[in-house]
């Protein structure tokens, strides 16, 4: 039963996620849109409150235990419950119980949203064109035909975007936008074909209990 | 020929020197470049602009703070647009994340109309001219749910208030009311919106994203399920190009502004790789010479 029962559920869950396509009537209808929005809405709410307890006994558990690294938990422990308080009691800008503003002082929870992670987000993310700078720099070879071709289109695309672009040619920036149009949509065009076919294949063999190691455990 | 090999073998600390030099001398002065206006972005601002009086746009807000320089001058440009037009406005969230960089936009525009307002009439007001739906976990709620009823997915909008309550969002009921949904995001959210909402309940789909993951959209572009594209910080100057001369709006361009920033970085990582490249061939032709 242990394993049956959960087989049983996405059996009878992804089939009635599928018939709402094909059955148009009304009654069936309403009732798909009842499963998705109280059920998987609900089952959501669990999941938000299962994924933080767990969050913080992972690193609960990593501080006892002093793992590797174990002391930026403290860091994510301290962020949660002082962004949880401030949010749940200050509202979105000291509107609530919380006074988050004293003495000119702003900490409510747009302000710690703006003025810390936006900061620390962007610059995570600006590292990455240093790092691709000189990585390009180091490996970017013209070593065989393809090389030497994705080189070129990848120069044209670069300069297409420009402005500069319109400068040195007008057809420049067209061109740039026929390389993205044709030969990368053709491509793209069958991964995604792939991808998709694939897809259906994993998910009806999930759903008819084909493939069943996301149960985890052995067979 | 030992200038180049030199030049080819340089530190990564030089190679970072050089590029952060040329991203910020153009920002320290920054200059408003011309753009020519492409397919894709002219198609999105002719479909919101196109939209009827009695429907409403929804702007999916969500990119965050990794995609905010490239995406957020879209989602302020489409804000402009959206009220210069006096078009009614929705904005939401699929993620948590992006709700707080949703509400920055909202508020500056806001301030900026608000600003030089000379009556109630020509204000944006919040429940009248539009409303910030929030965020509605998990994402195929939303996705599929307000093609039912709006009001039933978000019962409360952002600030805490009964959406059912909103004069705007008495006039709307479900995707029947929406002229266009815009998503501008920094992930492959755009394509959420095409597989579940358009295909289930027909909604007009646009998207704004970043230029690093444009070659993902195109297809559905080109069969017509995204009504039009911004790709990039480009995409962004470009429909700031369309506003600034269709509206007569004369506000800050900051997409347009970055323009010269990006160029720098393009032409230097340019010449890094040709460099690169010269280096490579010179090595390799003597590697080839030596007995």
């Amino acid at each position: 039963m242990k394993r049956r029962f959960p087989l049983m559920l996405v059996f009878i869950l992804g089939i009635l996620g599928i018939m709402p396509y094909f059955v148009p009537h009304g009654g069936y209808q309403n009732f798909d849109n009842a499963l998705r929005n109280d059920f998987i809405r609900i089952l959501s709410a669990f999941a938000i409150i299962l994924g933080l307890v767990s969050l913080m006994r992972v690193h609960h558990d990593k501080i006892r235990r002093k793992r590797e690294n174990w002391q930026y938990s403290y860091v994510l422990i301290i962020g949660f419950v002082v962004s949880g308080v401030i949010g749940l009691l200050g509202g979105i800008k000291g509107e609530m119980f919380l006074p988050t503003n004293v003495a000119g002082f702003h900490f409510d929870i747009q302000t710690l949203y703006l003025n810390i992670i936006v900061p620390l987000g962007s610059t995570m993310f600006a590292l990455l064109a240093f790092f691709m700078a000189s990585a390009s720099y180091r490996a970017f070879r013209a070593r065989s035909v393809e090389s030497s071709l994705l080189l070129s289109a990848a120069f044209v695309i670069m300069i297409g975007v420009l402005p500069l672009a319109d400068r040195i040619s007008t057809h420049l920036p067209s061109f740039a936008q026929w390389i993205m149009d044709i030969p990368n949509v053709a491509a793209k065009r069958g991964i995604t074909f792939g991808i998709a076919l694939g897809g259906i294949a994993t998910s009806l063999k999930i759903i008819l209990g084909i493939e069943r190691s996301w149960l985890g455990g052995k067979e | 020929m030992k200038i180049i090999e030199k030049l080819s073998r340089l530190d990564r600390r030089i190679v970072y020197l050089v590029l952060a030099a040329a991203v910020l001398l153009p920002l320290v002065i920054p200059s408003v470049q011309k753009v020519r206006v492409m397919t894709p972005v002219a198609k999105l601002f002719k479909a919101v602009d196109a939209t009827p009086d009695d429907r409403i746009i929804i702007l999916d807000f969500d990119y965050d703070p990794q995609t905010l320089p490239e995406i957020e001058p879209m989602g302020i440009a489409l804000l402009r647009h959206a009220f210069k037009r006096k078009i009614k406005v929705a904005v939401l969230s699929l993620y948590v994340q992006p709700l707080g960089l949703a509400k920055k936009a909202l508020d500056q525009v806001t301030e900026e109309f608000n600003g030089r307002a000379e009556s109630r009439e020509d204000s944006i007001i919040y429940g009248r001219d539009y409303v910030f739906l929030g965020w509605q976990p998990p994402p195929i709620v939303p996705l599929l749910g307000m093609g039912i009823s709006i009001t039933n997915v978000y019962t409360r909008d952002y600030y805490g208030l009964r959406t059912d309550s909103l004069p705007l969002m008495l006039k709307v009921k479900n995707f029947n009311d929406v002229g266009i949904l815009v998503s501008l995001s920094g992930s492959t959210a755009p394509l959420y919106w095409v597989s579940y909402s358009q295909t289930r309940f027909g909604v007009a789909v646009g998207a704004g994203i970043t230029a690093v993951s444009a070659s993902e959209f195109y297809q559905y572009y080109q069969t017509g399920q995204f009504s039009g594209l911004m790709i990039g910080m480009k995409g962004a100057a470009e429909y700031e190009e369309l506003v600034e001369s269709n509206l007569l709006l004369k506000d800050r361009r900051k997409a347009s502004e970055a323009l010269g920033s990006l160029t720098a970085a393009h032409l230097t990582m340019i010449a890094f790789i040709v460099i690169g490249n010269v280096g490579y061939f010179i090595r390799r032709r003597r590697e080839r010479r030596q007995p």
